[in-house]
């Protein structure tokens, strides 16, 4: 009904807490719909995951993630956007296999990147490149700056019926390939599906494959607070509670992450030096699993399904994906899920979210 | 002068006689105020003679001669109606303005000279007054996107807009204002000392030199523009 106008100015990210219940998961039918599954699809390119668990649950997931699934894959190119619109790579994977995922190299207010995701060209560009380009966009950024140098966006749907030789608008597309944004630029490349073109299209921009491999650090002695909220925490008046105590796990799950020595129960620092008390509510051993690449939202969840099936119900889990920086200020999006020790499938999802 | 009291005097007889001595304020009392000559119809016209009265008639008929002698331009909607500068539905062909275009390229040739090699200032400067009718323009960058990629032949280059017919037959008329046109005019090889130039020596020439012109400061008709010195300045939208 009533929605607020498109800041104007910086605003700083946001963080989004969400508790909820996760319902039984079928095998056959992952899902998609729901609280934490369409938060981990919404996100577009996926840099880093990291998975904390207890150390007694370790066996079992090296079993069901490390070993039964291969690491995954993506692949790095020098191409011009001329050879992705037009040739072979354009038939094969773009119309054809559909589901491949590029992210150009770049920062997205300062160069022209390009990124492709279900079969929709982005192009961010600059004034210059968007006047030569002679493409249809949407300005972008904040309006406070508009006239001095406005950046735009083009958002072009390769998939469609239009998107063929010959017709005018994918013309348009291939003039401002052949002679605006026509330098090579460095892709990030992934094939999301499981089909690879015979032969690969791909093959003669000689690409370079890399393997995101998991790192996996075991044994990490830690202080564990209480990861459980109070029942009381969850009804309506007790909203300062909830923050409070979700705004603590948060800071503790993030320093497990970065393996700091804060968070070791035999810490002592100096309090002039750092004023985070770890909390005392015990003590335990966990392990911690990350990946870091060019990762896609659907192995992404693809995680979640198979951690979730494989470890038992009353262990807690926290898996979280962060997304490539969008702007200058290097501000990604992330989503971290912590799954409450327990038997009600409860968990806390805290999404962090950048203004554009 | 009667010495009356001074309230009896008028006033302006008062201020005289402060100003002046009694016998001057006296006399120009009587000459220019108690005797002033009023004219009754100051612009009356002089009394009027037959001669000055042909005269006047010849003179008239004269200028009115000249002036229709004389015609005002048309205005934007006469034009429009009259339809004088629309090209005919036949003469809507490419091909048609293609060896216009040669000889623009010969021209062009000639107007460059030794400068079409090394391009340059001096380049600029002969470019700035020529004429462009003819030329072969490609709209390369614009601030209205759908201009971008328009080719062809110019037909007319009025003050604020260039004609073009492209491949296709059509006639686009292109806006000057925010948009730069790329012209390519193709190098004659150059010949040294008599001897033609060996096959490997051409490869290193350009084959042809490409022109940008930003119509945001080429706003002029073609005829203003030969007297005009162009100075370079700073463009805030580029």
């Amino acid at each position: 009904m009533l929605s607020f106008p498109a800041p104007s100015v910086y605003q700083a990210s946001k963080c989004f807490v969400t508790y909820g219940v996760m319902g039984h998961l079928e095998p056959k039918q992952p899902p998609t719909k729901g609280k934490p599954w369409a938060t981990l699809t919404s996100q577009d390119f996926i840099h880093s995951a990291d998975l904390i668990l207890p150390q007694e649950a370790f066996e079992v997931v090296n079993a069901a993630l490390l070993t039964a699934r291969p690491a995954p894959e993506f692949k790095k190119v020098t191409m011009s956007l001329q050879d992705i619109v037009t040739g072979p790579f354009f038939a094969e994977y773009i119309k054809k296999v559909g589901d491949v995922l590029m992210l150009s190299g770049g920062r997205r207010g300062i160069d022209n990147v390009y990124s492709l995701k279900h079969g929709v060209l982005t192009l961010f560009l600059d004034k210059e490149a968007y006047e030569r380009a002679g493409l249809v966009g949407k300005p972008d950024g904040v309006k406070g700056k508009r006239g001095l140098k406005p950046r735009w966006v083009v958002e072009l749907d390769l998939k469609g019926n239009s998107m063929f030789t010959g017709k005018k608008g994918f013309d348009r597309l291939v003039y401002a390939a052949k002679n605006a944004l026509n330098t090579p630029v460095t892709w990030l490349f992934c094939n999301a599906s499981s089909t690879t073109p015979n032969p690969d299209p791909l093959a003669q921009h000689s690409p370079s494959n890399v393997t995101s491999t998991p790192k996996v650090s075991q044994n990490i002695n830690v202080a564990m607070p209480v990861l459980h909220p109070e029942v009381e925490f969850l009804t309506s008046g007790h909203r300062e509670d909830l923050e409070s105590f979700s705004t603590d796990i948060y800071e503790w799950l993030s320093l497990v992450r970065l393996q700091s020595p804060r968070v070791r129960p035999e810490d002592q620092i100096d309090p002039f030096l750092c004023r985070y008390q770890a909390p005392e509510a015990g003590q335990a051993r966990l392990c911690k699993i990350s990946w870091q690449g060019f990762l896609t939202p659907s192995w992404s969840r693809q995680i979640l399904i198979d951690v979730v099936t494989a470890i038992p119900t009353n262990t807690w889990f926290s898996l979280s994906t962060t997304t490539f920086s969008k702007g200058m200020a290097r501000d990604n999006s992330e989503c971290t899920i912590l799954r409450s020790p327990g038997l009600g499938g409860e968990y806390i999802m805290w999404e962090v979210r950048g203004h554009e | 002068m009667e010495s009356r009291k001074p309230k009896d005097q008028p006033i302006a007889a008062v201020l005289l006689g402060r100003a002046f001595e009694p016998d001057e304020a006296n006399r120009i009392f009587t000459e220019k105020i108690q005797q002033r000559p009023l004219f009754l119809t100051p612009s009356s016209p002089p009394p009027s003679n037959l001669r000055a009265a042909r005269q006047r008639a010849r003179e008239k008929k004269i200028a009115q001669r000249k002036k229709a002698l004389k015609p005002k331009p048309l205005s934007a909607s006469q034009r429009r109606k009259l339809g004088l500068y629309d090209v005919p539905r036949e003469g809507q062909k490419y091909a048609i303005f293609e060896p216009l275009h040669n000889l623009w390229l010969g021209y062009m040739r000639e107007v460059l000279g030794g400068e079409i090699y090394t391009g340059g200032e001096g380049a600029a400067a002969k470019l700035a007054s020529a004429e462009f009718h003819g030329a072969e323009v490609e709209v390369v960058r614009s601030g209205c996107v759908s201009r971008v990629g328009i080719k062809g032949i110019v037909i007319k280059d009025s003050k604020f807009a260039f004609e073009i017919i492209t491949r296709e037959n059509r006639l686009k008329l292109v806006p000057k204002e925010g948009t730069v046109f790329r012209l390519e005019v193709p190098v004659p090889a150059r010949e040294r000392d008599g001897h033609q130039e060996t096959a490997t020596a051409k490869q290193d020439q350009p084959s042809s030199m490409v022109i940008e012109i930003h119509g945001e400061q080429f706003q002029y008709r073609s005829a203003d523009r030969a007297s005009k010195k162009f100075r370079s300045h700073f463009s805030k939208t580029l």
